[in-house]
């Protein structure tokens, strides 16, 4: 009964807050990943280990890829664009 | 009442006044004070994502370096070390070789031989020294240590021994004829 109607204005402005925070946490844990990853790339090339080398650019590559994807694409749903313009959640949940 | 108590917040701080930026030098430079400390989510976000970049940037220029380094393969001449054959027994000399930028270092052991390795310990590059007293080479950054006649890892975090230079007595002189790196891998 209760999951059929649609979210107020301060409960949708909470949830998109949620997501808001998820997202900042995700990329802060990415950039700590990231880091850990140049610090083991110095460690190796410095121990004249190449063969982790490529295997850790690569790491630090699809770190950078899941960065971008969450700054393009990871929207609340309520600011989610499609091609007929911005959907809103109280919309979409009639 | 209401202005009175304005009044004495203005006199009281000139925080207010810095804020409202009001200085004809002020004016020069205008930017908006109150949101000057306020950084959005949207701001920190592409933050993170720039700082993102310059992580993946630097590993990659970082490996992309040292496996050049690697690739070139470098031809040593001989060269003859400066002030060798006066060393003392258990003592040690620095020289630079193949080039002015390699340091290194030549050690005389007690037995009277002589031994020469690169200077840059196998873990991170700090430069390593002769201890008379344990008559071996240590690593002061990561306590490591090395052997001082074959610069074997004696322990400590070093993953491989030193960098072997080759000496030679040629007339009186001690030559450091090459340069062998010991251990690790060669890029591909």
């Amino acid at each position: 009964m209760q999951a059929n109607t649609p979210p107020t204005e301060r409960q949708s402005e909470r949830h998109h807050a949620a997501v808001w925070q998820a997202r900042l946490i995700m990329l802060v844990m990415i950039n700590i990943a990231q880091l850990w990853i140049l610090a083991a790339t110095v460690d190796a090339a410095l121990a004249r280990h190449y063969s982790v080398l490529l295997p850790l650019v690569i790491a630090s590559g699809v770190c950078f890829v899941i960065t971008l994807s969450i700054i393009r694409w990871w929207r609340p749903t309520s600011r989610r664009k499609t091609s007929s313009g911005y959907i809103r959640a109280s919309v979409k949940n009639r | 009442m209401k202005n009175l108590n304005e009044t004495i917040k203005r006199v009281l701080s000139d925080e207010n006044d810095v804020r409202a930026a009001t200085a004809p030098y002020q004016a020069e430079f205008p930017y908006d004070r109150d949101e000057e400390a306020q950084v959005t989510r949207r701001e920190f976000c592409n933050f993170l994502g720039l700082t993102s970049a310059a992580l993946f940037l630097g590993a990659g220029g970082f490996a992309a370096k040292a496996a050049l380094e690697a690739g070139n393969f470098e031809s040593f001449s001989p060269a003859q070390i400066a002030g060798a054959e006066i060393l003392a027994p258990n003592s040690a000399l620095n020289f630079n070789y193949p080039t002015e930028r390699d340091s290194a270092i030549l050690i005389r052991t007690a037995d009277g031989t002589y031994h020469a390795y690169g200077q840059k310990c196998t873990h991170l590059a700090c430069p390593v020294y002769y201890s008379r007293d344990h008559q071996r080479l240590e690593c002061p950054c990561h306590e490591g240590a090395f052997d001082a006649a074959t610069g074997n890892v004696l322990y400590g975090p070093p993953p491989r021994s030193l960098d072997v230079i080759e000496v030679e007595a040629r007339d009186g002189q001690v030559w450091a004829i090459g340069r062998k790196t010991s251990g690790g891998e060669h890029a591909s």
